[in-house]
């Protein structure tokens, strides 16, 4: 029985916006590789660092803007709408609260894609190439998708795979007595990104998720008294992905407030 | 960044074997040669260039990563009779000519972040690529945690400006004033320095840095100024970083020695959370024949790659190892114009950059996964028939007459503990330099004087982290992260100031092109932002190679081409930060 509930606390006080997650996430999930990616069209990647400023305000000159980095990825929400209007089975939500995506299942309706409030989501509008001697560098633990297929992030759960198999192999069968981290979360080089298990009280991830810096990408009803919460809303989406901030306009901004 | 290495070991053009060039120079047309015929050829030529006495018609320029083959190839070519060996700007070789001026000694700058409780940077971009990022981004982790307080002085709205404490937009190119201006408080704070020639240098600032005069040259008001020189003077740890930009740094060296006397006043030269002095005994001066030291006398090398660039004649064989100048450097287009007429041109790298285009031989080299370093084994064997340039250089100097002798390693391993012995040294001396100053805030006031009515504007350069001064650009994944605004298709869009584009009549999203004296390019894209301030016109380096594998390649301008070309007269690098423009 899994009592793993893998979440994620990212810290924007503390991404410089390097872009090493974005570029670790594309490389340990085989992104297709285009001649000319910088065409936004034809882009497919799981992680968007997302440039974000607050310029747009009217009372602000140059001077008082700010700018900042947000990385947005799959929320793995824990009430996922994706899963609810696949007609394929193609994604689903597992006992350790990831929601996978199985690239070869998908038929490429898209209601996922228009369902996700976070667009975290990405189709395969051209078959993914790999030129060349890029080839040998694919990581042969993930399926390569194809032509006309969505795909998002998975917390990289096949590193989480390999782990137990390695265990496994270790004579461990305590599924739970095996952790991982995600390529975004090893790679980043201030710490910003803190991947655990939420439903240990004791862990980074959970302690953090409870700051008070904390807050979740367009989730509105975080803000909500439990009551109302319960009266109005049966099933909100409850994402597993928390972010941190002390600045104000990015809390308001990411609210939609 | 550590996380393209894996793009740079299997990308597609990776060259596989040693090329010579087959069509006219520039035409990117190249044939597959060995190795050994190459090193043949380029033996004889150095051999005969020695014997008719033009030893030091032989030139070498470095990326300014290539630490030990940059060292393997400086002591080559003094070996062979020439001063030669340049090395591309980076934070080290501009503070080394700062350190030399003021601290007497062969070294660059090391700021001690880790132990430092108030940082004060001088339009230092430390959290976006600036000096080593992994030492930077380990103590950044560690300041919240400590309290440490970063103030950002600096003209854009970067990430390091909003990340840090306190942003104090500036007027561009006015960082020496401020830093000076702040040197007036903490003298009427009764702070002193033991430095050398201190007295006259502090009546130089007290009569000429008044608190007025900088206020409007900077553009800060007077008591933001006092108040950051109280804060930088009661920290306990207080640290001035100066080499404004991320990768690609550009500052004179009197701005350097300006900031690095506010860490001489408050006395933390040599001290834990200081300054040090950054030295490395590399490998020892090499014995010389007859005709090295013959070709050596009486020889002045330039100051810097840039014043090399500029007025080389004659050269007869020109090393380029990893660098990238053609698209680096503001003299870059000179430079390929130059390099046409060199008789030999050698390029040592694992991808044909805008550089290695105008070569007669490339030859492969490896990625850093593929070599032996300080801390370990290689960690993946060598693909196709690639080298380490030091083992190049190795095998070319063995081939050479009267200079085997100074080579004695047989593999580029054999000098990697010699190469890697950096010393961090305290060095509490410092000799304050007033003709530096004499002069300075009238030349400063004079070049960024507005009312230049021609240009009006002023271009200010940025950088993404991903792509740095350029390098990235090769990488497919790195143009898959690139913001739509920043690049759409093979279009770079500027940042300006929605004041000034109604101003000058354009609009989001409008084509212009954006001139100087030096000459125009277009046409970019505008995104309005408030993030720049007002006759402000900010454009990303690191676009617009003309040869930089098919991904790089065409993407985007090349800002160096324009911007100014001043070359600094101590460091002999051209200081390209602040450069008068105008659009249409």
């Amino acid at each position: 029985m899994i009592t793993r509930r893998w979440g994620m606390v990212i810290d924007l006080d503390k991404c410089t916006g390097c872009g090493t997650c974005e570029v670790s996430c594309m490389q340990e999930n085989n992104m297709p590789i285009f001649q000319d990616d910088s065409d936004d069209p034809k882009r497919v990647k799981l992680l968007n660092l997302m440039k974000i400023t607050n310029d747009r305000e009217k009372s602000l000159q140059y001077g008082d803007v700010k700018v900042a980095y947000i990385p947005k990825m799959c929320q793995q929400c824990d009430n996922p709408s994706c899963v609810a209007v696949c007609p394929a089975n193609a994604t689903d939500i597992g006992d350790d609260g990831v929601v996978s995506q199985i690239w070869s299942r998908c038929f490429g309706c898209r209601y996922c894609i228009g369902s996700c409030p976070y667009e975290a989501r990405v189709f395969n509008w051209w078959k993914p190439r790999y030129e060349g001697t890029f080839k040998e560098s694919l990581n042969p633990d993930v399926s390569i998708s194809s032509r006309g297929t969505v795909v998002k992030c998975t917390f990289c759960s096949h590193i989480w795979k390999r782990e137990r198999d390695k265990a496994v192999a270790k004579g461990i069968t305590d599924i739970n007595a095996v952790s991982y981290t995600p390529a975004c979360a090893a790679s980043c080089p201030t710490n910003a990104i803190i991947f655990g298990d939420l439903s240990d009280p004791l862990s980074d991830v959970s302690r953090l998720s409870k700051d008070k810096r904390a807050f979740r990408l367009v989730h509105t009803v975080d803000n909500w008294g439990v009551s109302k919460k319960k009266n109005l809303i049966k099933k909100y989406p409850e994402p597993k992905v928390f972010y941190l901030s002390s600045e104000e306009w990015i809390r308001d901004m990411m609210r939609f407030k | 960044m550590a996380q393209l290495v894996l793009q740079e070991l299997y990308h597609p053009e990776r060259i596989d074997f040693p090329l010579k060039r087959v069509g006219k120079k520039g035409s990117s047309k190249f044939e597959a040669v060995s190795f050994d015929e190459v090193l043949k050829d380029i033996a004889t030529k150095i051999d005969n260039l020695r014997k008719d006495g033009k030893a030091n018609k032989i030139a070498a320029i470095s990326a300014s990563h290539t630490i030990l083959s940059n060292m393997l190839l400086d002591r080559f070519l003094m070996s062979l009779g020439s001063l030669n060996s340049y090395v591309e700007p980076s934070i080290d070789t501009l503070t080394n000519a700062a350190v030399n001026l003021t601290q007497g000694i062969n070294g660059s700058i090391s700021y001690d972040f880790e132990n430092s409780d108030f940082i004060l940077s001088f339009g230092a971009r430390l959290l976006e690529g600036w000096g080593e990022t992994s030492t930077i981004h380990r103590a950044f982790a560690n300041w919240k945690r400590r309290g440490v307080k970063l103030f950002q002085i600096d003209s854009l709205c970067t990430r390091t400006a909003s990340i840090a404490d306190k942003w104090i937009p500036i007027k561009p190119g006015t960082e020496s004033i401020f830093a000076l201006g702040i040197a007036y408080h903490l003298i009427k704070m009764g702070k002193r320095s033991k430095g050398v020639n201190f007295g006259d240098w502090s009546q130089v600032i007290i009569n000429q840095y008044t608190p007025e005069r900088v206020s409007t040259i900077t553009g800060v008001a007077s008591e933001v100024i006092s108040n950051i020189a109280k804060e930088f003077a009661s920290a306990k740890k207080p640290l001035a970083v100066s080499g404004k930009g991320a990768m690609g740094v550009s500052s004179s060296v009197a701005e350097i020695v300006a900031v690095q006397s506010l860490n001489s006043l408050m006395n933390n030269l040599g001290k834990k959370g200081g300054v040090f002095v950054k030295t490395c005994p590399g490998l020892g001066k090499p014995k010389l024949d007859s005709i090295a030291s013959a070709a050596i006398q009486n020889v002045k090398p330039a100051k810097g790659v840039d014043d090399f660039i500029k007025n080389f004649e004659n050269i007869e064989i020109l090393f380029i190892n990893g660098a990238n100048p053609v698209h680096r450097s503001v003299y870059g287009k000179l430079l390929a114009k130059k390099m046409k007429k060199i008789p030999m041109v050698v390029s040592i790298m694992p991808l044909i950059n805008d550089t290695a285009n105008y070569s007669d031989y490339i030859l492969p080299s490896l990625t850093c996964l593929e070599m032996t370093t300080v801390i370990g084994d290689e960690a993946v064997s060598t693909r196709n028939k690639s080298m380490h340039p030091g083992d190049i250089i190795l095998k070319i100097a063995k081939g050479i007459e009267g200079v085997s002798n100074s080579f004695p390693w047989s593999s580029y391993k054999d000098v990697i503990k010699l190469a890697s012995n950096v010393e961090i040294k305290p060095v509490i001396d410092f000799s304050f330099t007033t003709k530096l100053f004499k002069s300075h805030l009238t030349e400063v006031s004079k070049r960024i004087n507005t009312t230049s009515s021609k240009y009006p504007l002023i271009l200010l350069p940025y950088e993404l982290s991903t792509v740095g001064d350029g390098n990235g650009l090769a990488f497919p994944y790195v143009l898959k992260g690139i913001d739509a605004k920043i690049l759409t298709g093979d279009t770079l869009w500027v940042d300006m100031n929605p004041v000034t584009a109604k101003k000058h009549g354009v609009s989001e999203g409008s084509c212009i092109d954006i001139i100087s004296e030096k000459g125009k390019i277009g046409c970019v894209k505008i995104h309005l932002t408030k993030t720049v301030a007002t006759d402000v016109i900010a454009v990303p380096l690191g676009f617009g190679h003309t040869s930089y594998t098919k991904y790089g390649s065409c993407k985007g301008i090349n800002p160096k081409e324009i911007m100014s070309d001043s070359i600094d007269p101590i460091s002999g690098i051209a200081d390209w930060w602040f450069t008068r423009i105008k659009i249409s």
